[in-house]
């Protein structure tokens, strides 16, 4: 029984249509689709001295609403490259985790570690293959045998390799401040200045960008990740509690559950 | 969203996590049901509230259930609410361009009682924040409420307060949610569930 | 044929390619945008494929990719299996047909150039619907049509390579100045016997024109 519930679960590989019919003739009566999360973001990347540092900024929205105010737009890839994601937040964030297995496995399979233009070659390919329909921009940066590398992947699947990039909503913001700092082999502290300051542009001159700048900076065998690095926007403290008197709200109780056998699971 | 409306909203409390909803089911502006639950318990610990169309609701609910299930049988342990976030978001992503149109959210204690919460888009994309999260017609509303009333370290019966006014003064100002409400409050002691005096109109 | 879709990268782009006796000229800009934002400023469209053999890519930044990766390993495995480099021509077909088959969903306008023992030097044109010529010098991009008919009076056939330079520099720093989707670098490959040269020219070292 249960191998064939399993077997049932088994979904063949990719995605499925099934809803797409049904959903093309709900919205044909009128049914509003809401939106998915998009992150509006600033994500930038540049080679230095020796190596890369990516920044991004933290904001998620849907539409006007600010969906997540502290999100992660810098993605593992595998132990020496990380990826930006810029673009609809669910593709970035399942398009860099499966291209993240696959390098997994090929490093095991090859017994090295992987290039950064193999994790490129991945992305671009699974983005060509669907045409624009996902939508997910990435900044990909890495450190390898052959030293820094830092690329930039549209939702279309082209791809640039530059010293320094920029992309999402507050690119061009971002890439102001890259166009008219960034020379070539800077130093770890000046990049990673430059770097804050190209999000920071983002975060303040992008509607789409905000809250904090994380950044990520890739050296030869090491990887420094900061979350929150520069956090311009702390919210100012409450001076009073909205805090309500027990009993506030009127209620009946309906169900109280004890859990006290059940939490242990250690069995 | 807007065809049947629904507000669900998920708080982190001191070792503890509330989820509440509000029990409208309507057809637009007919209402249907007074009674329709949106909030389910997945595991002792661990409760999801699904928003959205309702025919979506109910076989999102079903299928998870046994997904939840068949796990319980291969691991021979119960599901921790982090994996269950990721089952549900790749249950989502699975129909990315087809998709089922709700916007869940997760609330539940882990095996350490530390508390999670968790929600995502209707294609899955997952968010993880260290206070509430919240999702239906009256999501924009009650995003203003928790942001003014939340604050950290609640205690479980402060949490109620606090989860509960957050959600009636949200649907409140929402013309297709309301008609009721329930609120679960999770402690590593047990889940109290209450159901709420609310506006019915 | 296909249209560019919403918010794809285009390369708006002028690209050439010159024969004369021994070799060719290769000659492109180096801008890349999508819509009115100049995504990359140097951007390098002339792609090799093989070790004599480079292709100038116009259109859909990835579809132009994707087709040259492609012809690229074709052509990895074409050398390995007959024990010398392919010519200009077999090059030349395969991108053709690519483009022919896949015509209704590619935005690819491509030109191949290169050095051969057989042909010397060769250029072939892929247009929008996947035909291919044979051409003793040919335009592509947006940027070509503003240069059409300075290319007409002023090519003549055997030239030197130090003229054909000279031509395709003219060529392409003409087009950028007048095509807003062109401009940046003018970027060339000369290829002979001998292999490839790379020469770049900087904005500020273009030909001297009239710019008004």
């Amino acid at each position: 029984m249960l191998a064939q519930a399993e077997h049932q679960q088994q979904s063949a590989a990719g995605f499925k249509f099934d809803n797409v019919k049904r959903n093309q003739l709900l919205t044909g009566k009128g049914f509003k689709q809401s939106t998915a999360t998009k992150t509006g973001t600033t994500i930038v990347g540049l080679i230095y001295k020796d190596g890369v540092v990516l920044g991004a900024d933290t904001r998620a929205t849907a539409d006007t609403i600010v969906a997540d105010k502290n999100c992660e737009k810098i993605h593992y890839l595998a132990p020496n490259m990380y990826c930006c994601g810029a673009g609809t937040a669910a593709d970035t964030e399942f398009t860099t985790n499966m291209v993240s297995s696959q390098i997994a496995l090929h490093s095991l399979n090859t017994g090295r570690e992987a290039r950064v233009a193999t994790a490129m070659t991945m992305l671009k390919h699974h983005l060509f293959r669907h045409q624009g329909y996902i939508g997910a921009a990435l900044v990909l940066g890495g450190y390898d045998i052959t030293g820094p590398h830092l690329y930039s992947i549209a939702p279309h699947g082209s791809t640039d390799k530059l010293p320094f990039v920029t992309m999402g909503s507050g690119s061009l913001a971002a890439m102001s401040m890259f166009e008219s700092r960034w020379r070539p082999n800077m130093s770890r502290d000046e990049a990673v200045e430059l770097v804050k300051d190209a999000i920071e542009a983002g975060i303040f001159n992008d509607l789409g960008s905000g809250s904090n700048v994380d950044i990520c900076i890739l050296t030869q065998g090491n990887v420094e990740y900061v979350r929150g690095y520069s956090r311009p926007n702390e919210r100012v403290e409450k001076e009073q509690s909205y805090r309500f008197p027990r009993g506030t709200t009127e209620f009946y109780v309906t169900k109280t559950t004890e859990t006290a056998t059940a939490m242990d699971t250690s069995a | 969203m807007e065809y049947n409306g629904s507000a669900i909203v998920a708080m982190v409390g001191k070792n503890c996590v509330a989820i509440a909803a509000d029990k409208r089911l309507g057809q637009q502006a007919l209402t249907v049901d007074m009674d329709f639950e949106k909030v389910f318990p997945m595991t002792d610990r661990t409760y999801i509230g699904l928003s959205g169309l309702a025919t979506d609701v109910k076989t999102v609910h079903d299928t998870l259930r046994m997904r939840v299930n068949l796990y319980k049988h291969r691991e021979e342990r119960v599901i921790e609410p982090r994996t269950m976030a990721h089952m549900v978001s790749h249950m989502l992503y699975e129909r990315r361009f087809g998709p089922y149109y709700i916007e869940p959210i997760i609330a539940g204690l882990d095996k350490n009682q530390k508390p999670f919460i968790c929600g995502t888009d209707l294609i899955g994309c997952p968010n993880f924040p260290s206070d509430f999260v919240v999702t239906g017609t009256a999501g924009s509303n009650l995003f203003g409420m928790c942001e003014s009333l939340w604050e950290p370290d609640l205690e479980a019966d402060d949490l109620f307060e606090t989860i509960s006014q957050a959600l009636l003064n949200a649907v409140d100002r929402d013309a297709v949610s309301g008609w009721g409400a329930v609120v679960h409050v999770i402690t590593p002691e047990g889940v109290i569930t209450r159901e709420i005096k609310n506006r019915m109109d | 044929m296909s249209k560019l879709k919403p918010g794809e990268i285009s390369m708006g782009t002028t690209i050439m390619a010159v024969e004369f006796d021994g070799g060719v000229v290769l000659g492109a800009d180096s801008r890349t945008s999508s819509g009115p934002y100049i995504v990359n400023r140097v951007t390098d469209k002339l792609t090799m494929v093989n070790e004599n053999i480079y292709c100038c890519r116009s259109g859909s930044a990835a579809d132009t990719q994707a087709v040259a990766d492609i012809v690229r390993y074709q052509l990895d495995q074409y050398t390995a299996q007959h024990g010398e480099p392919p010519t200009v021509k077999v090059a030349a077909s395969l991108f053709q047909e690519i483009c022919y088959q896949n015509r209704s969903q590619l935005m690819a306008g491509i030109i191949i150039a290169g050095w051969d023992k057989r042909e010397g030097g060769s250029v072939y044109d892929i247009p929008l619907g996947g035909s291919l010529h044979r051409e003793p010098f040919s335009l592509g991009g947006s940027g070509s049509t503003y240069v059409y008919g300075y290319c007409d009076k002023t090519f003549r056939r055997g030239m030197s390579k130090e003229e054909c330079i000279e031509f395709v520099k003219n060529t392409v720093s003409l087009a950028m100045t007048r095509d807003g989707s062109s401009g940046g670098v003018v970027r060339l490959a000369v290829i002979t016997k001998d292999g490839v040269e790379r020469h770049i020219i900087p904005g500020n070292q273009l030909p001297e024109q009239y710019t008004g």
